[in-house]
Formats: C-alpha cells, structure tokens, sequence
C-alpha cells in the first residue's frame, strides 16, 4: 500500500495565498479542503492556523500549507477565492468560525452561522462562552438579479417533501432561472465543537450520525485519521470487510438514487422499483450491521462484526436481485424518450467549471472531471480490485444517472470479488488491533469515496483526545456547481437537476 | 323548464357524489400498476372531510377575489356538470358546448385570479402556467365541438351525443376521440401535461395555484376539480368514445385508461405542451375536415 504522504509546509499568513497558488499548479491540483484550528492553548503555536490542502493528482497524495497567525497578529490574510474558486465556502466558514478575514473575498456574506448568532461569536475558538444566547440580529441578503420583468421566488427552508431544510432563492425571468443563491447550513449541529475533548471511541458515534446516508464512508475516513495517528495497520481482514460494506453502501445509494431522479419527472414505475429496490438493500444492511445505516462495524483499529458464510449468503442474494432490478431500470429509462427528453442537456455543468469548483463524486466524473478516491488513494483493499473508473463528457442529468448505472455494475462485480476475498481469508481471526489511546497525538487525514464523492477527515489528537476534527463530506464541494448547474434552464427543472446530484445537508450541517 | 333543471341539479348531485370516487379509482388502478397497494378508492371522501374540518387560514394581505375564487370554481364546475348530456334523462335541452367550455373558463380565470391575489410567488407562477395551458386548451376543444356540431348539425351537448347503436369507427370520430382525450389531460391537470401526485411546488402548475388554501376553500378547490374530472370523462364517453357501452362503464373505462396512461407517461418539458396539444390539434382539424 503506498503511504500516502502529506506534504506540510508553514508559512505566515501574507505567505498563504502565494504558497497556495504553488500548491495548487495552476488549478491543476484541486483544492481538497481548508480549515482553521486554535492552537491558542498549544505551547509551541500559540496562535490560529488555517490549513489549506491540495490533492495532487499526479503523485496521489495531498499537499498542505498551515498558516500560522501569531498572538497579536491581526486576524486576516488575503483571500484564496479570487485565485482558488473552490476556497470560496471555506473562507467564509472559516471567517463564521474562527473570526479569521479573508481580504478580498468577492463574497463575503456569512456562510454557517445564521442571522441568530451574534456578532463577533466564533465556535471553534477554544475559549468561547458556551452558554451564550444565540439571539442575535444579523442581516443576511440574499444574491439576487435586479431589473425590469425580474423578480424572485423563494423556495424553502421548510419543503412540502420530507427532506432537510434549505432555503433557494431564485432571480428568474419568466420561467427562465436567471441566478440561484442557495442558504444551507440550517441545522448546525456544532458536531465538531462537540467532539473537542473526546476520546477517539467517545467521537465514533457521533461521526457515524453525521450522515445517515454516508456513514461507512465518514467512520472510514475517520479511522482512516486517527489509524494514521496511532501509526497501526489495520488487519487485512478488517479491511476487506470494510471496503465490501463501502461498496455495499455505494450501492444502496445509488439505486436509491435511480429511484429518486425520476420523481423529478413524475415517471411512477421507475420510482416504485427504485424504492422497493433500496428497501431491500436496507433490510441487508440491517443484517449486516444490525441497523440499517450500517452504523457500529467499523471502528478505529479493525471492524467490530465480521461477515459469516451465512451473511455472506444473504448479500449475495440480494445484491443479485438488486443487480435485475437495476438492469430492468436502466432498460425503462433507455424505452423512454419522454423520460430521455427530459434529462438530455438538462442541468449542465462544463468540465472547467468542475475543476474550478473542485467537484468530487458523481458530479464531477459525470463532467468528465476523472475523480474517485478509490483510485487515487490507495486504501482498503482497493489496489488489488479491477474496476473501472466512470466518465461521462456532457455533465448533464443524463450523464449523472448513467454515471451511476454505470457504477452501480461496477460495484455488484466488485463485491463479489471481495466476498471471494472474504472466503479466502476465512481462517484469519484477527479483526482488530487493540490500541492505547492513552498517549497517543499528533495529526492525520482519512479519505474515502462515499456515493456521493470523496469524504475527507482531519483529525489532530492530544493525548488520545480530539482536540481538533473537520469533516469536509462529498456534498460540501458540491453544492455550489447546482447553482451553477441550474442556470439556462427553466425553474420546472430545478427539482430534476437537484435530485441528480442528491447532495446531503446533514453533511454540511455538521 | 323547471322540471328539466331539476333533473340537471339531480344530476349535478349525483356526479358531485361520486367525483371522489373516480379520482379514487383513477389513483388505484395507477398504484395498482406500480405494485403498490395504494389507499382505498374512497380515500378522497375522507380527504375532503378531512379538509372540510379544518380552519380557513388567509394572509391579511389579500382581498375577497381570495375567498370567493374556490366558491366560483365549484359553482361552476356544478354548472358544467348541470349541461352534461342527460345521464338521469334523454333530451335535455340546458347544455350549449360553447357556455359549457367558457363557464369552465369562468371558473379557471377566478382560479388564476386567486392564485395570484396572495401575491405569493408559487401562486403567480401556477397561474401563469395555467393561463399559458388553457390558451393553447381553448382551441382544441372548440374545433372537437366543432367535429360532433357538423356531424349531428347542433351546438346543445345532448344532440351531439354519439349513435349508441352504431359502431362509430370512422375516421372523424376515432381522430377526434384520441384528440379529446390529450386534451382531457391537460384540461385536468393529468401527466404528461402536469402531475397531480407531486409534492415538487417548483413543477406544480394547478397544485400550485392551490398552495395558499386551506380548509374548507381547499374543499371546495379538490371537489371542484375532482367534479371537472369526471364531467370531462362523461363528456368523452358520451361524445368521442364510439363504442355501444352504457356511460357508466365508459366513465370507468377511461378512469382506468387514465390511471394507465400516467403510469407510462413522465411529465413533459413545460414548454413542450404547445407541440403535445399542437398534435390534437392537428388531429382535431383532420376530423373536421373528414367530417
């Protein structure tokens, strides 16, 4: 397994936007995430830092600048964003958290923190009031267009579906979506602050919820980060279990997936099938995990359950039924040309664009942005599996869902692939390596590719305790290309174009 | 006269009580067809009392248009379902085609007034939607009046019904029965034109306009439209679908079609709807001039 290596360099502030410019080779390496920490506390900091990592996609592996602010320095630096679009989101979060200005930045509103905090509050320094009233009055506009026979419609945060609250702010002329200003991060949960000071087994259920749909993908990435830290390698055992629940969870997503798209047209059969088909997936990861997120298996050091011969059995049966469902689904949107009509060149998002934003996932590979984790990453038993990496080049609706089609084959294979690994390990008893926390620190990173896209986890230990997390899931770099993607096309298109992404709020919400 | 209104009121009772029911079959047969169990074909008559039950909540901010919109548009829709051709009795001489069309209009255009009197933004866009639908409506509908009118020589609805003793398999009457029932479609908010099952308010175009009601107003909006629905299937059973069956059977027959129809069909692009009414259309002008 090739240890990927992270490359940290650090530098003062006014040296982070031309060391980031080097980082990131003239847009070629994509950003892969950016955050702040408070190392006020730490003797040899004393001081903020942000941290801006690259993926470099040549080397596989990330490379990372840490912006030290020291006491008394001021807390600004000039923003990446004009240079690095991608960093637009962080910036702003890391203003919203750490009080941290970025200078220069085309958009400065407040990103997480909502009209009810008060001014001047930032979270994650370590030496916040944690009682303080969030009922403060701040004003928050919304990005529109202005102009004659313009005018807005706001959808949101409180939808008619059961789903997560947003809130979509649309300039439109007539029906024609002119610009799309999207407000996330209701629900924020403060999951980070939370995990400040637990212990690495007190955060591994709190991890697992940050996302009901991802969460193998956000407990391996976590596992991933402090495995690192603690400097142990997991049994090979373990570790073939954890990429076949991955894939597993991939394909629960996915088919789930091609159940949801077509509500967006109203094309019943297929939202029927979709449905039944994913509640027989859930039903397998209830067998598997004993719950139906698949939560509780895979924990720092191994996995917590093994796969019987028995359970072994019950995926193959399922995935088998699931894998004719699928083809029968794939057959029922290639029959219809009402359904082709209206997912053709519908929702585009152009390659550049992908790259600027550095897209992860299904979005971005449905670009022909050729991104997925599993490949360039080397983790689980992922180098030794044959599998093909999916593009598609028109970015559309249509190219995201046979993305998924497409993956979806890939992923039956690959878990019968692994199941014949399992069977060949059976003799191995060894799931799990015991491992002191008592004095174990430092800092280390965990990506995984969730159904959505890449999921990365930072972790920075003290003395077996968190002192600092960030989880940057798949839907975070992705939200904003759907209000990119949407522009051009009519409002009426709106849910089909959202759907086919099926980006997560808990995700961000965390 | 008064003893013929009578039975046109009798008429409108019966076809009011049993408008949720349609709507109840047309909605099992589509679950049915999708392997789901689906709800009872009388879940609209508990919906219905369900919203009869509830408080009317209105914005300050809008005035009587708001409240007397869903009272117009079930008073018209019974007033559509008086002119049907005699279902009680042969012969009734109330129903012209051309007040029937334009009293539906009557309640449509007091619809879209009330959708956009909130002056919310869904209510706008599901007005304008509709507005944008019935003008490329209109005249479709007209010229399948216009294809019985030359045949039988009269406007009345009851003189234009089809020769229940003829199997009327010419090309006039199969054109303009396939042409009226697309039209049907749009006419009642049905896929491919809209999807009445959707939860989406950004897709929505008659749900839409009905956003901001609630209570009994909403009672009436559902019943009002579940009434339209029927009437248009007793319409196309009398007049477009030439096969010698009792009205009754025909009424289910194309509820079932319908529920069929929705299950193949995905809803179209919004701008797509003037090439799919422009196809009855032209189907429709073909018949005429057949005729």
């Amino acid at each position: 397994m090739a240890e990927a290596i992270w490359q940290l360099k650090t530098v003062k502030p006014k040296a982070l936007k031309g060391t980031a410019n080097i980082l990131s080779n003239g847009g070629k390496n994509p950003l892969t995430a950016m955050f702040g920490r408070d190392e006020s506390e730490n003797p040899d900091v004393q001081g903020y830092a942000i941290y801006v990592v690259f993926e470099n996609l040549a080397e596989h592996r990330l490379e990372a600048v840490k912006a030290i602010f020291e006491p008394g320095e001021s807390l600004c630096y000039e923003s990446l964003t004009p240079l690095i679009p991608a960093a637009a989101w962080y910036e702003r979060e890391i203003q919203d958290m750490f009080g941290i200005v970025p200078q220069g930045h085309p958009d400065p509103r407040p990103l997480v923190l909502h009209d009810t905090f008060p001014e001047g509050y930032y979270p994650l320094r370590k030496k916040v009031d944690k009682t303080a009233q969030v009922r403060g009055q701040r004003r928050m506009d919304m990005a529109v267009a202005r102009g004659e026979g313009l005018f807005e419609v706001p959808v949101g945060p409180i939808h008619a579906g059961i789903i997560e609250p947003g809130h979509f702010r649309f300039s439109q002329a007539g029906e024609s979506m002119l610009q799309l200003d999207a407000r996330l991060f209701y629900t924020h949960r403060g999951l980070e602050k939370v995990m400040e000071g637990k212990t690495v087994t007190e955060a591994l259920p709190i991890v697992e919820r940050i996302c009901g749909a991802c969460s193998v993908a956000n407990t391996w990435s976590y596992c991933q980060a402090v495995e690192k830290i603690a400097g142990v390698k997991v049994p090979r055992r373990a570790e073939i279990i954890r990429t076949l629940l991955a894939e597993v969870e991939r394909i629960t997503n996915h088919v789930g997936d091609l159940g949801n798209i077509p509500a967006g047209v109203g094309f019943n059969p297929a939202i029927s099938l979709g449905g039944r088909t994913k509640e027989l997936l859930m039903r397998l990861q209830e067998q598997l995990a004993g719950n139906r997120f698949l939560r509780g298996v895979i924990v720092p050091g191994g996995v917590a359950k093994d796969i019987t011969p028995a359970l072994a059995d019950a995926v193959t049966a399922a995935l088998e039924k699931a894998a004719q469902n699928v083809a029968d689904l794939d057959a029922m949107f290639a029959q219809q040309a009402n359904f082709q009509n209206r997912i053709r060149t519908t929702g585009t998002v152009r390659k550049t664009t992908a790259v600027d934003l550095a897209m992860v996932g299904v979005g971005a590979r449905a670009s022909g942005f050729a991104h997925d984790s599993r490949k360039d990453f080397a983790y689980g038993v992922y180098p030794e599996l044959d599998f093909q990496l999916i593009t598609e080049t028109s970015g559309d609706v249509a190219a995201r869902l046979a993305v998924r089609i497409r993956e979806l084959r890939e992923s039956f294979a690959l878990v019968k692939a692994l199941l014949a690994k399992l069977d060949q390990s059976a003799d191995e008893s060894d799931l799990t390596v015991n491992i002191d926390w008592s004095n174990v620190s430092g800092e280390g990173w965990g990506i995984s590719e969730s159904a959505r896209g890449s999921d990365f986890h930072y972790a920075a230990l003290i003395d077996g305790r968190i002192d600092r997390i960030f989880v940057r899931s798949a839907s975070y770099p992705n939200w904003p290309a759907v209000t990119i993607a949407v522009q051009g096309d009519i409002i009426p298109d709106f849910p089909l174009i959202n759907k086919s992404f099926e980006l997560c709020y808990a995700c961000i919400d965390r | 006269m008064v003893m013929d209104i009578m039975i046109a009121a009798g008429q409108a009772v019966l076809l009011l009580c049993l408008a949720p029911l349609i709507v109840g079959i047309i909605n099992k047969t589509k679950a049915i067809l999708q392997k789901r169990q689906g709800a009872s074909v009388f879940q609209e008559y508990f919906d219905l009392w369900k919203w009869w039950q509830k408080p009317v909540i209105v914005t300050k901010y809008c005035s009587w248009v708001f409240l007397a919109a869903p009272v117009v548009y079930l008073a018209t829709s019974i007033m559509a379902a008086m002119m049907l051709p005699g279902l009680l009795q042969n012969g009734l001489r109330l129903g012209d085609a051309f007040v029937f069309v334009y009293i539906l209009a009557l309640g449509r255009f007091f619809m879209t007034l009330g959708s956009m009197d909130s002056a919310t933004a869904f209510g706008g866009m599901g007005g304008s939607r509709e507005i944008y639908i019935s003008v490329l409506v209109e005249p479709a509908v007209m010229l399948a009046i216009l294809v019985n009118a030359a045949r039988y020589g009269s406007t009345t609805l009851s003189q234009m019904v089809i020769d229940y003793n003829a199997f009327y398999f010419t090309v006039p009457a199969v054109m303009a029965g396939v042409a009226f029932f697309l039209v049907m479609l749009a006419e009642n908010s049905r896929l491919p034109v809209d999807n009445p099952d959707t939860h989406l308010e950004l897709t929505m175009i008659h749900e839409c306009m009905t956003l901001e009601y609630s209570g009994r107003l909403l009672t009436f909006i559902h019943w009002g439209s579940m009434l339209k629905i029927l009437s248009f299937l007793v319409l196309f059973g009398a007049l477009y679908m030439p096969l010698p069956l009792p009205i009754a059977v025909k009424v289910l027959l194309s509820a079932v079609l319908i529920g069929l129809v929705e299950t193949l069909n995905n809803k179209m692009r919004l701008f797509k709807v003037r090439v799919y009414l422009s196809a009855a259309v032209v189907m429709l002008a073909v018949a005429f001039i057949a005729q």
